[in-house]
């Protein structure tokens, strides 16, 4: 006989059991990490930490000796110069776009309902994604910092004057402003991801990102700012400050609006997942 | 024994409403292990509707769904563990080589390693596994949908329309497949389509939907022996009209299709051969009387335009 496919018996009494939900996450896990391949959500998270630092790093480089101050540490007024360029407008954009780009993978393969035609249950699909948009998230931060710490570096190197070389690097501010701008991502995060799923186009929840980050910036000085979940990483940048001795100044907990932040990405997931959970899959 | 006892899929009283448009009405399907059951009819009859409820894509109205005699809202996972199904346009990532776009589904379904290799040269398509799936042409797209349907060694194979797009060879070519994966591996097969031409050859059974509702069901045999009833007389003569008028017994229920040509139910050969005579004497000319068989074709689209009660 062939060995290829096997002879169907007639009988069927029982149905194999489904696989529990971890396996069921698991083998969507592993799916997806090969879908990345080749992506543009792959490229993005790559390469967009190195726009806000390479930007940094050229007005140091050239007009350095001016901004920074003599004789005292360069680390804090660099750190700050990058988080605010990359958070006030390309973090909340890197975000929406990666959310978009991932769940786009599967729009544009019209694959959704091959997907959910394969024996993995609903959960595990959107999970899975969650999963990996949250990884790619944290990749393309890690990158950011890492970036900064070497420009930094090189920047010793190239212009010695500035001092980077002789001073140490505030790493525990740094690590905390790493963490708490992650956690800020969370909400506007799952509020794409969820917008993403619900209309399975690339067009509108990039459209919908877009025009929320925008408006935010329009509804700053508003009293309910903190609790806009595209407001959260600009927030978290402008945190940071420089004391008088130019020492980095680094909240050591959460502020509100990343408890917000983290408020939405419960809230939005579960809201999500109830109505994608029943819907018809109709492309 | 319950009828559906027996079927290796069956469908209960299924309704499905898209917002209020009804799409399907009481459709119960009735598929036998080992059989290639062909399901008929015209775009938009409610075939790739029904191929998604199959697969708990959609959620019926009313009715139920049984995969293996379990139901389907119940037991979808594991159901469909022993199913693969090809619904429309095979899914691929255009990203992905042919090969990375079968592992992305081996994976999911958490199956062996060498399904990979096996499924692609079942296909035809190892030779091409390395390239990208965008570079593929539709046929071999359609083979590579169909490869990653077979990678699980399905018990049931659903495919919705997969010579789409195919040239005749490539029809030839699925249509022997289909045939090879029933007889040698006792796969059943559910395979839609909107011509008849491509199933009458592979299908042993059949099941016709028009406008929501299953108007046939029942073996090729059955479908055949429906048609036998349907002969006609095809006349040919100078003046139909005319002819008509001068033998209204023998002509009434006949209808005018030519300035010159009738069409008139076949009844036996005896009525051959009196209305050749009456017309003769009539003294109209007789160009041309044959009996025509119609075709299976004839007969779907007979079932295709009549409405449900005719057949019921």
């Amino acid at each position: 006989m062939n060995p290829v496919l096997t002879s169907a018996l007639p009988d069927f009494p029982t149905l194999p059991s489904a696989p529990n939900p971890f396996v069921q996450l698991r083998r969507a896990l592993a799916s997806d990490a090969l879908k990345l391949r080749r992506t543009a959500a792959l490229r993005l998270t790559l390469l967009s930490g190195a726009f806000p630092v390479l930007l940094t790093f050229l007005i140091l480089f050239f007009k350095g000796h001016v901004i920074l101050k003599a004789g005292g540490t360069p680390w804090p007024k660099f750190i700050m110069m990058n988080w605010q360029t990359a958070g006030t407008l390309l973090l909340p954009l890197f975000v929406v776009l990666l959310t978009s780009l991932v769940i786009n993978i599967e729009t544009k393969a019209t694959a959704w309902k091959h997907l959910y035609a394969q024996p993995v249950g609903r959960g595990a699909v959107f999970v899975s994604k969650l999963l990996v948009v949250l990884a790619l998230n944290a990749v393309a931060l890690l990158l950011f910092v890492a970036l900064i710490l070497g420009a930094g570096a090189l920047l010793g190197v190239l212009r010695p004057k500035l001092g980077f070389q002789t001073y140490a690097v505030p790493f525990e501010a740094l690590l905390w402003m790493l963490g708490r701008t992650y956690i800020a991502t969370l909400g506007l995060l799952a509020v794409q991801y969820i917008v993403s799923l619900l209309w399975r186009s690339f067009v509108v929840p990039v459209g919908v990102g877009m025009g929320a980050v925008v408006a935010t910036i329009a509804l700053l000085s508003w009293e309910h700012a903190d609790k806009i979940p595209y407001a959260a990483p600009l927030a978290t940048a402008v945190s940071m400050r420089m004391s008088k001795a130019g020492v980095l100044e680094v909240s050591h907990e959460l502020l509100k609006h990343e408890g917000y932040s983290l408020l939405w990405f419960a809230g939005a997931l579960l809201v999500g997942y109830v109505l994608l959970y029943r819907r018809n899959i109709t492309n | 024994m319950n009828p559906s006892s027996s079927a290796l899929l069956a469908t209960q009283g299924l309704y499905f409403n898209f917002g209020k448009r009804p799409i399907l009405h009481d459709v119960n399907l009735l598929v036998e292990p080992g059989s290639i059951y062909g399901f008929l009819g015209p775009n938009g009859a409610g075939k790739s509707t029904t191929m998604r409820l199959l697969l708990g894509l959609l959620r019926p109205a009313a009715g139920s769904v049984q995969l293996f005699g379990h139901d389907l809202a119940r037991h979808r996972v594991a159901a469909l563990g022993r199913v693969g199904a090809l619904i429309e346009n095979p899914s691929l990532y255009d990203h992905l080589s042919g090969r990375e776009n079968v592992e992305a589904t081996r994976r999911l379904r958490g199956i062996a390693a060498h399904r990979t290799a096996e499924v692609l040269a079942l296909v035809g398509l190892t030779d091409n596994a390395h390239r990208a799936a965008k570079e593929y042409s539709l046929g071999m797209r359609q083979r590579l949908g169909l490869a990653i349907a077979l990678l699980s060694d399905p018990d049931l194979l659903l495919l919705d329309e997969p010579t789409n797009g195919l040239d005749p060879n490539g029809i030839i070519e699925m249509r022997e497949l289909l045939r090879h994966l029933r007889e040698e591996h006792g796969k059943t097969i559910v395979v839609s389509s909107h011509l008849i031409n491509e199933i009458e050859k592979v299908a042993t059974h059949v099941g016709v939907i028009q406008q929501g509702r299953l108007v046939f069901q029942g073996s090729l045999p059955d479908l055949q022996r429906l048609q036998t009833g349907r002969a006609r007389l095809v006349l040919e003569t100078e003046d139909a009209d005319t002819c008509r008028n001068l033998l209204p017994r023998l002509l009434a229920g006949a209808t005018l299709v030519g300035a010159g040509t009738l069409w008139l139910p076949w009844i036996s050969k005896e009525q051959t051969a009196e209305l050749a005579a009456a017309l003769t004497s009539a003294g109209q000319p007789l160009y041309g009387l044959r009996l025509e068989q119609p075709s299976l074709e004839d007969t779907f689209l007979h079932l295709t335009e009549a409405k449900a009660e005719l057949v019921r």
